[in-house]
C-alpha cells in the first residue's frame, strides 16, 4: 500500500491505497465519492465517468497512480467549481438536466453530465451529432435519453443566449389538427 | 407515529354510525402480473382533482424535488452505503447450465482479508449464474481474491438450453412435470377453421422475440445491518420496500426489520424479492454481527437476476376484403427458463371475430424469467401487429385504416393523431412496402398499446403542518426513479396553495407508512389518491383550529395562494401568520386510497419512422410518435420521461437486445454491457410524445403501456420502407440482407 498524491475537486489529498487501484476505488472505498457510480467495472456503461483535466475519463478503467497531480473533478465537484470559477449556483449543466427532467432514476447521471461538460469545454457551440456522440458512453436505461439531449441543447442556447429549438410536445396536443410533421419544419426533439 | 393519531373529522360516517360501502373492481398485482380483485370501500364523497384548468402544479411540467440531490452526487442509493465495519461480499457462480456442485472454501479462508466464506448451495445447479458460494471480507477487493480461491468441483450433466434441446425425444429432464407445460388453450378450433374459409385473404407465419434483459444501471443488492438481537436496518434496492421487510424477518430471525430505500438505480420489475442476495447478506450479517454489503457483479445481474421471457408465436390470421378480422389461430411458446415466461395471448389489443389459441412453456437450464415492464405485452405486441401488417398488405387496405377497423374508438382517434403526426397521408406507401429500386429507403409502421395501471388501497400517507409553516407528507413508498417522490410533494403543495418546495416529500422506508409495491404501473394511482386525502385532511384540520382562533367558522375560510381569508371578518393571514396561530404539535393528518380519485386501463398509439439503406442493411429509426393516455397527468415532465424510456426500451429491443447462449456448451455469451448492447445516444431518433389530454379520468399508471407496440411499429417500418419482414427479433443489419437477397430471387 502506498501514499497517492491527488488533487480531487480542487483539494490536494495524501491517500494511502494500493498501487493497482482504480481511481473509482479511491473514490468510492476511500474518499467516500459515491457520486461516481460502479456499474460495471469494466468501461462500459459510463456512470464513473469524471474529468481528468477537464477531459472525460472513465474512473474505473484509470489506475489511480497515472492521475496524481492531475485534476480530478466528481460529480461532488462540479457545483463548486462552477462558484470558484465566478458562476452561481449549479454548473449550467446540472441546472439544465434539473429544468428539462433529463433523469429518473438517476444512476447515469453523474456521468452523463460530466460527459456533457467535458463537451461544452472543448467545444461551447457542438452540433447535434457532436452531442451525439460525446455522450453516447454513457448508457440511461430509464429516460430514453431525449430529454437528456434537451438538457444540453438549452445549456448551451442559454450560454450562447439563444432561445432553444421549441421541443416537439410544445407544438403538438392530441387535439391538434395541425399536419405538419416536426422534420418538415426543420423542428426536431433531439 | 401516525397510528397514534387522532381520527381524521373527515373520516366517513352513515348516518346509522358504520360507513356504507360500495364495491369496485381495482387491480391486484403481484410480482408485476395484474389480476382484477372486487373490493369494499366507503360509499362517500372524497376530496376531488377539480377542474383541470385550475390546477396551479398538478397537469403542469415541473422540476423534480430529487433533482438536486441525484445532480450533485448526493442521492444515497444502497450500492453507496457504507457502515462502520462494514464487510463485503462477493458471490462465486456454477458456470454451467447443469452440474452436481461441491464446494472447496478451504483456500478462499487463507486469503487476507477474508472473513468468512460460505457454500451457498451445492449439488445440483440448474443454470450459469446460480450462485453457489459467498465470501465476504473487509474489502471488495479481498473477497474478489476469496471469491477466485474457491474451488469448485464440478461434475457436467446433460443440459437443455434450447427449444429444440429442450423439446428433443432423449432430451434431459428440465421440469419434472415435462419440459413443456400442457398448452393452454383457449376458444373452438374448428369454429376458427370455418371462419378462415369466409375470409378474403390469410396470412400464416411464425414470429420470434428473443429474452431481454431488465439492465438495470444499479444491480441488485442489500445492505443489511443487524445491531441488536431485535432489529434490523436493511438497505434495498427494491420495488416492494414493505414486502422485502417481511422477506427479511426470516433469515434475520429479528421481529422489527426498517427498509431503506432511499433512491434506487431503476428495477423494471425485477427488484421485487429480497432474492438469494437479500438472503444471505441476512444471514451473513446474523451470524458476524457486522454489517454486510452484497451487491451483485454487473455479470451475476445478467445471468441470474431477471429478464423478460422470449417466445415464438406461430399465427395464421385472416379478414375480409375491407379488413375486419375474421379469424386467428395462434400457437404460442413461452422462453421463460427454468421459469414459466409470459405473454399476454392473441389476439392482442385488436378485436377478431373467432379466435383460438394453445400457448405453453418450454422449459430449460436458464435462470427463471421474472416480471419485466409490461410483462407479456410487448412479446403478444410483435406477432400481432406484424401478422396485421401481413394481412393489411394481402387485402390491399391501408395499414392505419386496418387498424382503426378492429379497434374501439380511443384507439381509433390515437392512431390517426400519430399517423397525422408520423406524416402517413404524405407518405406513398399505404398499403403495399415499397419496392422501388431506390437504394436508401423510409417506411412507417404502427403498433397500439394498452394496460391497467389502476390503483389499489394499500398506502397510508401522513402531511404534518408545523407551525412554522413548514409542510411534510410522508409516506414509505419507494421512487424507482419515476418521480414518486415529487408529485407527493406537489399533491400536497396543490392542495395548502403553497410553492412546490413549501412540501417536503419523505419517502422510502418502511417506518413512514405503509405503501404498495411498485409493480403494473399500480403506484401512482395507489399512492396519489392516499397523498390528496392527507392533504385534504390536512387543510380541514387546519380550517378548523383556525375558525376557533379566528372565531370565524371553517366553511368561512378560503385556503390559496396567497394564505388564508376569513370572509366573516374580511381579514387575510399570510400561510406562516396562519401557521402560527397552531400548537406546538402542529397538525398531523392521515390519508388513505380514494377510489373516486383514480381510474383504470390506458390507451396508446405509437408510430415509427425507419430508413433503411439496401447496400448495408443499415436501419435507422428517424422518428417515433407516441399518443398516450393516463388520465390526469401529475407532472407532465415526469409522464413523457415515461414516455420516451418505455420507446427507448423498445427501439432497443428491436434493434439490439438479445441473450446470446451458446447451445453446446450451454454458456451465456453476452453477460455484459459490451456484448449485450443497449441503445444509447446515437441512436435516438426525432421523439414526440403527445399526452391524450382528451382523457379526463384521475390517475391512472402509464408506464407500462409505453414499452408494449415501439419494437412491432419499427418491424413494420422496416417491411414497409423496403418488403422485406423479419419476424425474428432483433431486426439486424445481416438478417435484413438476406430478406432483400431473397426478395431480389423471387
Amino acid at each position: 500500500m502506498g501514499v497517492l498524491h491527488l488533487k480531487i475537486n480542487g483539494d490536494d489529498l495524501e491517500v494511502a491505497a494500493p498501487g493497482h487501484w482504480t481511481l473509482l476505488e479511491v473514490l468510492r472505498y476511500r474518499l467516500g465519492l459515491t457520486g461516481s457510480k460502479q456499474g460495471c467495472d469494466k468501461g462500459d456503461c459510463g456512470a464513473c465517468t469524471v474529468l481528468l483535466d477537464g477531459k472525460p475519463v472513465l474512473a474505473c478503467l484509470t489506475l489511480a497512480a497515472t492521475v496524481q497531480g492531475r485534476h480530478v473533478t466528481t460529480i461532488e465537484g462540479l457545483l463548486p467549481a462552477h462558484v470558484a470559477a465566478g458562476g452561481k449556483g449549479a454548473d449550467p449543466v446540472q441546472d439544465a438536466f434539473d429544468r428539462c427532467g433529463a433523469l429518473q432514476c438517476g444512476f447515469c447521471q453523474s456521468g452523463m453530465m460530466l460527459s456533457a461538460r467535458a463537451l461544452l469545454n472543448r467545444n461551447p457551440q457542438p452540433s447535434d451529432a457532436e452531442i451525439k456522440d460525446a455522450l453516447s458512453g454513457n448508457l440511461c436505461r430509464c429516460t430514453g435519453y431525449t430529454q437528456i439531449l434537451q438538457a444540453v441543447e438549452l445549456a448551451i442556447c442559454e450560454a450562447a443566449g439563444r432561445t432553444p429549438t421549441p421541443r416537439s410536445w410544445e407544438r403538438a396536443s392530441c387535439a391538434d389538427s395541425g399536419a405538419a410533421s416536426a422534420s418538415d419544419s426543420g423542428e426536431r426533439s433531439a | 407515529m401516525s397510528s397514534k393519531l387522532p381520527a381524521s373529522p373527515l373520516e366517513p360516517r352513515a348516518q346509522d354510525g358504520a360507513p356504507k360501502k360500495k364495491k369496485i373492481l381495482v387491480p391486484k398485482v403481484e410480482n408485476g402480473h395484474e389480476t382484477m380483485v372486487e373490493i369494499e370501500v366507503d360509499d362517500v364523497a372524497g376530496p376531488e382533482w377539480g377542474p383541470r384548468e385550475k390546477l396551479r402544479l398538478l397537469n403542469h411540467e415541473f422540476v423534480r424535488v430529487d433533482a438536486v440531490d441525484k445532480v450533485t452526487g448526493r442521492a444515497r442509493y444502497t450500492h453507496d452505503v457504507r457502515l462502520a465495519g462494514m464487510l463485503y461480499a462477493k458471490f462465486v457462480a456454477c458456470p454451467l447450465p447443469h452440474a452436481e456442485v461441491r464446494v472447496d472454501l478451504s483456500a478462499a479462508k487463507q486469503v487476507p482479508g477474508v472473513v468468512e466464506a460460505r457454500v451457498v448451495r451445492d449439488g445440483e445447479i440448474r443454470f450459469v449464474g446460480q450462485p453457489v458460494a459467498v465470501v465476504a471480507a473487509k474489502t471488495r477487493e479481498a473477497a474478489e481474491d476469496g471469491a477466485r480461491a474457491i474451488k469448485l468441483d464440478l461434475k457436467p450433466l446433460p443440459f437443455a438450453v434450447t427449444r429444440e434441446q429442450s423439446l428433443a425425444a432423449n432430451a434431459p429432464e428440465v421440469n419434472r412435470r415435462g419440459n413443456a407445460s400442457k398448452p393452454d388453450e383457449r376458444g373452438d378450433a374448428a369454429e376458427v377453421t370455418a371462419a378462415f374459409a369466409r375470409c378474403a385473404a390469410a396470412i400464416e407465419a411464425t414470429y420470434s422475440v428473443p429474452v431481454q434483459h431488465h439492465a438495470c444501471l444499479e444491480t441488485h443488492g442489500a445492505v443489511v445491518d443487524v445491531p441488536s438481537n431485535d432489529a434490523a436496518t436493511v438497505y434495498h434496492s427494491t420495488q416492494a420496500t414493505f414486502a422485502s421487510a417481511g422477506e427479511f424477518k426470516g433469515p434475520l430471525k429479528v421481529s422489527d426489520v426498517e427498509v431503506i430505500n432511499e433512491h434506487m438505480g431503476g428495477g423494471f420489475g425485477s427488484k421485487f424479492e429480497a432474492g438469494v442476495e437479500g438472503r444471505v447478506a441476512s444471514e451473513l450479517a446474523r451470524d458476524l454481527k457486522v454489517p454486510i454489503h452484497l451487491m451483485l457483479s454487473r455479470k451475476d445481474e445478467f445471468l441470474a437476476a431477471g429478464n423478460r421471457s422470449g417466445c415464438t408465436a406461430t399465427v395464421k390470421l385472416g379478414g375480409t376484403q375491407d379488413g375486419k378480422l375474421v379469424a386467428l389461430s395462434a400457437s404460442v411458446d413461452r422462453f421463460g427458463g427454468l421459469g414459466g415466461g409470459s405473454h399476454a395471448g392473441l389476439p392482442y389489443i385488436y378485436s377478431v371475430e373467432t379466435s383460438h389459441r394453445s400457448m405453453r412453456s418450454v422449459y430449460t437450464h436458464l435462470d427463471g424469467n421474472r416480471a419485466m415492464r409490461a410483462p407479456g405485452h410487448p412479446q403478444a405486441s410483435f406477432a400481432m401487429e406484424s401478422a396485421l401488417d401481413e394481412l393489411a398488405y394481402a387485402l390491399g387496405v391501408d395499414l392505419v385504416e386496418i387498424r382503426k377497423r378492429n379497434v374501439g374508438d380511443v384507439h381509433a382517434k390515437q392512431l390517426e393523431r400519430a399517423a397525422r403526426e408520423i406524416g402517413w397521408a404524405e407518405h406513398p406507401h399505404k398499403s403495399k412496402p415499397d419496392l422501388s429500386d431506390a437504394v436508401v429507403k423510409v417506411g412507417i409502421g404502427f403498433g397500439l398499446s394498452q394496460w391497467g395501471g389502476g390503483g389499489h388501497p394499500e398506502c397510508r400517507v401522513t402531511v404534518d403542518i408545523a407551525p412554522d409553516g413548514g409542510v411534510r407528507a410522508t409516506v414509505g413508498s419507494q421512487d424507482l426513479g419515476t418521480g414518486v417522490r415529487t408529485y407527493v410533494a406537489a399533491i400536497v403543495a396543490e392542495e395548502l396553495g403553497l410553492p412546490l418546495g413549501g412540501v417536503t416529500a419523505r419517502i422510502g422506508r418502511t417506518s413512514y407508512g405503509p405503501a404498495n409495491a411498485s409493480g403494473g404501473s399500480v403506484t401512482t394511482a395507489s399512492l396519489a389518491p392516499a397523498v390528496k386525502h392527507a392533504a385534504f385532511n390536512a387543510k380541514r384540520s387546519l380550517l378548523e383550529a383556525l375558525a376557533k382562533t379566528l372565531a370565524s367558522a371553517p366553511d368561512e375560510l378560503v385556503l390559496d395562494t396567497q394564505g388564508v381569508y376569513d370572509a366573516r371578518s374580511k381579514r387575510r393571514l399570510s400561510w406562516k401568520d396562519a401557521c402560527a396561530t397552531l400548537p406546538p404539535a402542529g397538525i398531523s393528518a392521515v390519508g388513505e386510497w380514494q377510489a373516486n380519485l383514480a381510474s383504470n386501463g390506458v390507451h396508446g398509439a405509437q408510430a415509427a419512422k425507419v430508413r433503411v439503406d439496401t447496400r448495408t442493411g443499415e436501419i435507422q429509426v428517424v422518428k417515433m410518435v407516441c399518443v398516450q393516455d393516463c388520465g390526469l397527468p401529475l407532472n407532465r415532465t415526469g409522464v413523457r420521461s415515461q414516455i420516451f424510456g418505455g420507446m427507448i426500451q423498445a427501439l432497443s429491443y428491436a434493434l439490439f437486445e438479445e441473450r446470446v447462449i451458446e447451445p453446446d456448451l450451454g454458456l451465456a455469451l453476452n453477460a455484459n454491457f459490451e456484448d449485450y448492447k443497449l441503445a444509447a445516444s446515437r441512436e435516438i431518433p426525432e421523439m414526440v410524445a403527445i399526452l391524450d389530454d382528451d382523457d379526463t379520468r384521475g390517475v391512472i399508471g402509464m408506464a407500462e403501456a409505453t414499452i408494449v407496440p415501439g419494437h412491432s411499429a419499427i418491424a413494420n417500418a422496416i417491411h414497409n420502407a423496403c418488403g422485406v419482414r423479419l419476424r425474428s427479433m432483433p431486426l439486424t443489419c445481416d438478417k435484413l440482407l438476406l430478406g432483400l437477397a431473397a426478395l431480389k430471387k423471387g
